[in-house]
């Protein structure tokens, strides 16, 4: 009886949902990786599974790395959700947030070393911020729908930048933004010690702090409670009197903040990092739709998702030596993506095998 | 918020079980297998790729993380000498996708490649510039080559090209005089030049263009301003409907012949050109194939290059420290003729000038001029030609 | 003994609860059987396995003797057994007869034909005195005459086992009258009827026999003639309740909320929802707004509570005109508001009921401090709700507000308005769904706030509460007040005459 009572725990039954979901991802790019070359498959998928300890404490270093930029666009994505918007703009909004970091970084030398990184920061995160003001207006005082409208503004963002930097910070030879003042680089703040190697930066300091501080704000403050509310039962904010367009558009232009504090974070690591001005759409800005349905959007999940769908990536990368294309990781996250959205399905399921069960005691 | 937690804490748990599990079995090969020496014949590479399938990649390339292999351009070319040499020597290769596109990445990269058991890597983009400079240094024992740039050290000024790495440019206003010259010789005399966004290549290649239409205006005796050439970049690389739009306009104002000069672009003036009856001049590779109305492709022979490349070094000879600018003096540029649609330009023409370049007669090829000698397009010291430049 | 239908044994199971545990029913060819039952007791289930849109995880269906299996709706069709439903199931922009025939169309060549599907109908209706316009479009008719079209789809399809889903809820007291003559009258012809109800007074007028589900159990069966409205409420609650409440004399003092010529247009045509309102309720008195609902009742509670913009008027709280101000405004100026939808509008359902309780104080300096909630004191306030409003919470201050059964959830929107202890209380049909124990402990409150002195609002479709506990009644029709009445002065059905339009009093 009493493992019953566990299993039909609701929280159970979610960890479950999630558990389901990426075993069946990483059932199915097995079944992809034996379709394509069976004889490499074992070794392929193993190599998979080990993810950035293939790389050792280097590879695990750079698995942090490669998950501040899509944490952030999670924790963006997940903070909207919690007031009833889908943020899909995070990719207008993370790359207005590199650009303006960027330029920050190249043209405001005259900052002190110590200030330099964290005003391009904050100018990451303002543009981000700017950038959500319009679909979150449009879509408090005007009933535009956001989604539309922020898919919009993906793109006015995606030329207002390349046009920004053609004009500004821009390398022609490379057809990329010029790199940023060495002041600018994210500081290694040890990093470099613990994980010897690798490009990992305070960035991940910074990410953590944002974690931190939206987790409290969604469970301790007056803010996270009026988001919370407008985002469960927008007739019921307004019934209590809370101003919904109003904090409406705040938590989406923070949402937007966060995706372009994202933005600068990944832009200002060094190492030869640009942005190269080409018609596409920063894929980080959509990874953080993911990371964000993976970790429920909770923020502490959407930190543990990022790190899980980096470390996916990072195996990806190492299973190349198995001459597999990196798109298998594609596949897997888009399958555990889907599995995620499933796993009400799966929970159902589980209900009722355990009802047939119970049935027969 | 703490089943959320849970929910996810559980998930990355039962991955990691996976992996201790699995990682025990899959590290010692990865260490040893660095160390098996290459097999040349086709057998043992054979045997190899069915036990180990790793270890003995020794030739490898690199690409960027946006890129693909199948880009019908610089990706592609390189690949394809890369295979033309392996396939016929029995050697093994693979390329490497990069997970994002940084110097630290790309180091990555080459750390895969070379456990993998590379020997010669390739680097077919001015992108890998820097991450070839540290890299020559860090694997003295490793080859690079790096097509189309040279490594720096990420300031554009320190250069340096060392003994294990060989770097390769193209002559890009040869390439573009070609296409010019050919285009004024088959008849044409209203043309276009539409470069993707103004980098040097494209330029360059742009001002050739313009220069090899003056060179043929005088060989035929046209009056001056005869030719007439509308020149502009996109600001793209892209195929857009803004492109086509453009590329149409011109056709519609009488432009007879348009040399797309930037990637994607390309595929927008092909379709302008199917829709308005007129002709267009591909680039980098032969693009015939994209649309009948490609006369001829103004090319960089990478698959030459590559292979010949690898039989140098397999040979011994890996030109090692040098930074070659290759044009038609190394048959390093040229246009497409076995399939080109020209109906007065002759392979006899095409080799007739070529002939003349490699030779330098008249200083022909010394009397090119590049990206850094003129302003724009329509600062070019030429006669016959009146260059348009649009906005 | 000849029986129509017989239910054995019946179980069926829903995650998490018992629908049906061991159900008996057995209805007698001929007679009016009538299921009794608070919400949430199983009868709704009960039904929906007879009609085969559940099927059950135990027991057996036997149906004029004989044991069947019902898989959907067209096998209990089949068996001759039809069912009303709450809801009426009638394509709108149809006429009556092309309603009736929907799905049992009589076809010649491809094309219908409709005269003899037309004189069997207008015979049915003569023969059963139903009185339908047949050739009239749905849209058209009252309620009343849509529920007598969905008795004659059933007696067109030769249905004999007619089950009625609370059909007295959506009319008024005189074709509840009707409906009652029918049901007798197709009874007498032979049908069998089962009525699904939780009122008394209907089961004492028209049901020969009575069973009672409580909580998914079979309770028993009583000869509704042998039984009293009390031992009948006691078999259904569990308990014995009060009937009639004991009600004081009611003081009536200063006027605390006037609403002055208010005017509501319709988004969707130029009707107007409310036309030319104007009342006035006193502090120590229950203003009662009776009507049939959808005649701008739930517009007039959400216009005075600033949820929906008005054209026209004025609304006057506390001597202060408060049209234009906000929600937050007018209830921190002195409004409590215990809303018509509470899932909708009372509750954050996700929320757990402590967050609920504080729904509109959290940010006063009691439940937070520079920004932060003060989760333990929001914990120590909810307690003492709970303590004092009797009300059932699982996990106590931490229940999601959404695993709450709806008297509970009603208890807690209940316990936080009048927590806030402001001068004017609308309560929009607080017990609507609500089992009788639960009702009783709501009127008992709204009566107490009106003894101390605070000037309650009642927006009520239930007439027997607006009879009892109201000291005023004014009643509205089709956006404006058509009567201002004394509960002690008038009868049930004069009442009835006025929410039917049929009346109208003077008005202030």
């Amino acid at each position: 009886m009493k493992i019953r009572g566990f299993f039909e725990k609701e929280s159970t039954l979610s960890v479950l949902g999630s558990v389901c979901a990426v075993i069946s991802g990483l059932l199915i790019s097995f079944i992809i990786l034996l379709f394509s070359d069976s004889s490499n498959a074992l070794a392929g998928f193993g190599s998979i599974l080990l993810g950035g300890f293939n790389g050792g404490l280097k590879g695990i270093g750079n698995v942090i790395f490669q998950a501040i930029p899509i944490i952030m666009t999670g924790l963006a994505v997940a903070l909207a959700f919690r007031t009833g918007v889908f943020n899909i703009g995070t990719a207008g909004q993370f790359i207005m947030g590199a650009f303006t970091a960027v330029f920050i970084g190249v043209k405001w030398t005259f900052l002190p070393a110590g200030i330099h990184w964290i005003a391009a920061l904050l100018g990451g995160f303002i543009a981000g911020a700017v950038w959500a003001f319009v679909p979150a207006v449009l879509h408090a005082h005007f009933q535009v729908n956001a989604v539309v409208s922020a898919i919009m503004m993906n793109y006015v963002g995606m030329y207002t930048a390349n046009y920004l930097i053609t004009n500004t910070v821009y390398n022609a030879a490379k057809n990329q933004s010029k790199a940023v003042a060495a002041t600018a680089v994210a500081p290694k703040a040890g990093m470099n010690v613990l994980f010897p190697g690798s490009s990992l930066n305070a960035g991940i300091i910074v990410v953590i702090l944002v974690v931190i501080i939206l987790q409290v704000l969604i469970s301790k403050t007056v803010f996270g409670y009026e988001i919370k509310a407008c985002g469960m039962n927008r007739q019921a904010s307004l019934y209590a009197g809370i101003s919904a367009k109003k904090r409406l558009v705040q938590s989406f232009m923070f949402s937007g903040g966060l995706a372009g504090l994202g933005g600068a974070l990944a832009y200002l690591a060094g190492d030869g990092k640009c942005i190269s001005v080409v018609d596409v759409l920063a894929g980080d800005g959509f990874t953080g739709i993911a990371v964000a349905l993976l970790g429920l959007n909770s923020p502490v999940g959407a930190l543990l998702a990022g790190l899980l769908i980096s470390y996916l990536e990072v195996g990806g990368f190492y299973t190349q030596v198995y001459k597999y294309p990196v798109e298998i990781i594609d596949i897997t996250i888009a399958v555990i993506v889907y599995f995620g959205a499933f796993a009400v399905l799966v929970k159902g399921m589980i209900r009722k095998l355990l009802q047939r069960k119970g049935g027969k005691e | 918020m703490r089943k959320k937690f849970m929910a996810v804490l559980l998930s990355v748990c039962i991955v990691s079980v996976f992996c201790a599990g699995c990682g025990q079995k899959e590290e010692a090969p990865a260490a040893e297998n660095v160390a098996v020496e290459a097999e040349t014949d086709q057998e043992a590479k054979a045997d190899q790729e069915t036990e180990t399938g790793e270890g003995t990649q020794e030739i490898a390339m690199v690409i960027d993380h946006g890129g693909s292999i199948d880009d019908k351009s610089f990706n592609q070319g390189t690949w394809e000498g890369i295979k033309a040499y392996a396939d016929a020597n029995g050697k093994a290769y693979q390329y490497y996708q990069s997970m994002e596109d940084s110097d630290e990445e790309y180091l990555n990269s080459f750390e895969l490649a070379i456990n993998a058991g590379a020997k010669i890597i390739i680097g077919p983009s001015y992108m890998f510039e820097t991450a070839i400079y540290k890299a020559q240094d860090m694997y003295p024992d490793v080859y690079f080559m790096i097509i189309d740039g040279r490594p720096q050290a990420g300031d554009d000024a320190t250069y340096t090209t060392a003994d294990n790495t060989y770097s390769v440019i193209y002559a890009e206003e040869q390439a573009g005089f070609l296409a010019g010259y050919a285009a004024v010789k088959d008849g044409y005399r209203k043309l276009g030049f539409l470069g993707g966004m103004a980098v040097p290549a494209v330029v360059r290649f742009g001002y050739g263009f313009v220069q090899g239409a003056d060179y043929a205006a005088a060989e035929l005796g046209l009056s001056a301003g005869e030719v007439e050439i509308s020149y502009a970049y996109t600001g793209n690389f892209d195929a857009t409907p803004d492109n086509q739009n453009k590329a149409a306009s011109w056709y519609q104002a009488g432009t007879e012949v348009i040399f797309a000069c930037g990637g994607a672009v390309g595929q927008s003036v092909f379709a302008a050109a199917e829709a308005n009856n007129g002709k267009a001049i591909g680039v980098d590779v032969d693009q015939s194939g994209d649309s009948d109305t490609v006369i001829t492709s103004s090319v960089k022979q990478l698959e030459v290059t590559v292979k010949a490349a690898l039989e140098d070094y397999y040979a011994g000879n890996f030109p090692g420290g040098v930074d070659a600018t290759l044009g038609v003096e190394s048959d390093g540029v040229g246009l497409v003729m076995d399939n080109a649609r020209f109906e007065n330009f002759t392979q006899d023409d095409y080799d007739a000038i070529y002939a003349a370049m490699k030779e330098n007669t008249d200083g022909i090829l010394d009397g090119i001029l590049k990206d850094a000698d003129a302003e724009s397009a329509d600062q070019l010291p030429v006669t016959y030609v009146s260059v348009k430049v649009m906005e | 003994m000849e029986y129509a239908v017989q239910l054995k044994q019946i179980t069926k199971r829903f995650p998490g609860v018992i629908a049906n545990d061991c159900v008996d029913l057995s209805v007698k060819k001929g007679e009016i059987h009538a299921l009794l039952g608070e919400n949430g007791a199983g009868k709704s289930t009960l039904m929906s396995i007879l009609f085969g849109l559940y099927q059950a995880d135990a027991g057996e269906i036997w149906i004029n003797e004989k044991k069947v299996q019902i898989k959907n709706p067209g096998d209990a069709n089949r068996l001759g057994i039809g069912m009303v439903h709450q809801h009426f199931m009638l394509i709108h922009n149809f006429t009556v007869l092309e309603n009736i025939i929907l799905g049992v169309e009589t076809v010649s060549k491809g094309f219908l034909k409709m005269d003899a599907a037309r004189e069997r109908v207008q015979a049915l209706s003569k023969q059963y005195g139903l009185n339908v316009d047949i050739e009239a479009y749905v849209e058209d008719i009252s309620v009343g005459m849509q529920q007598r079209v969905e008795i004659l789809k059933m007696l067109y399809k030769d249905n004999d086992i007619l089950i009625f889903d609370e059909p007295t809820a959506v009319l008024t007291p005189q074709e509840i009258q009707d409906l009652m003559k029918i049901l007798k009258k197709l009874a007498a012809e032979g049908k069998s009827i089962i009525l699904i109800t939780h009122k008394l007074n209907e089961i004492k007028e028209a049901a020969d026999r009575c069973s009672v589900l409580r909580r998914g159990r079979y309770i028993g069966t009583v000869d509704v003639a042998e039984a009293s409205r009390e031992e009948l409420s006691e078999m259904m609650v569990g308990h014995k309740i009060e009937l009639h409440l004991e009600k004081n004399e009611a003081h009536p003092a200063g006027c605390a909320l006037e609403v002055k010529d208010l005017v509501v247009k319709s988004r969707f045509s130029n009707k107007n929802l409310l036309d030319h309102v104007s009342f006035q309720a006193r502090e120590g008195e229950i203003t009662c707004i009776a009507g049939i609902e959808g005649n701008g009742q739930s517009e007039l509670a959400y216009a005075i509570a600033g949820l929906l913009p008005v054209s026209g008027g004025q609304i006057i709280l506390d001597g202060e005109d408060v049209t234009d101000k906000s929600v937050r405004y007018r209830n921190l100026k002195g409004l409590a508001h215990i809303p018509e939808d509470r899932q909708r509008y009372g509750l954050v359902l996700p929320f757990n009921l402590g967050e609920n309780m504080v729904l509109k104080q959290y940010f006063m300096p009691d439940f937070q401090k520079h920004g932060f909630l003060r989760h333990s004191e929001i914990q120590k306030y909810t307690e003492q709700k709970i303590e004092e409003f009797d009300i059932r919470a699982g996990r106590g201050t931490q229940t999601t507000a959404g695993s709450m059964s709806g008297g509970n959830q009603q208890k807690a929107i209940i316990a936080r308005e009048i927590g806030l202890d402001r001068k004017v209380l609308i309560a929009v049909q607080p017990t609507r769904g609500i089992d009788v124990g639960a009702a009783e402990y709501i009127h008992k409150q709204l009566l107490a706030q009106r003894d101390a002195g605070k000037a309650v609002l009642l927006i009520s479709l239930e007439l027997d509460e607006v009879m009892d506990i109201s000291d005023r009644i004014l009643v509205m029709y089709e956006g404006e007040i058509v009567g201002d009445l004394q509960p002690e002065k008038i009868t049930v059905q004069e009442l009835g005459l006025y929410m039917a339009g049929s009346k109208r009093g003077n008005t202030r």
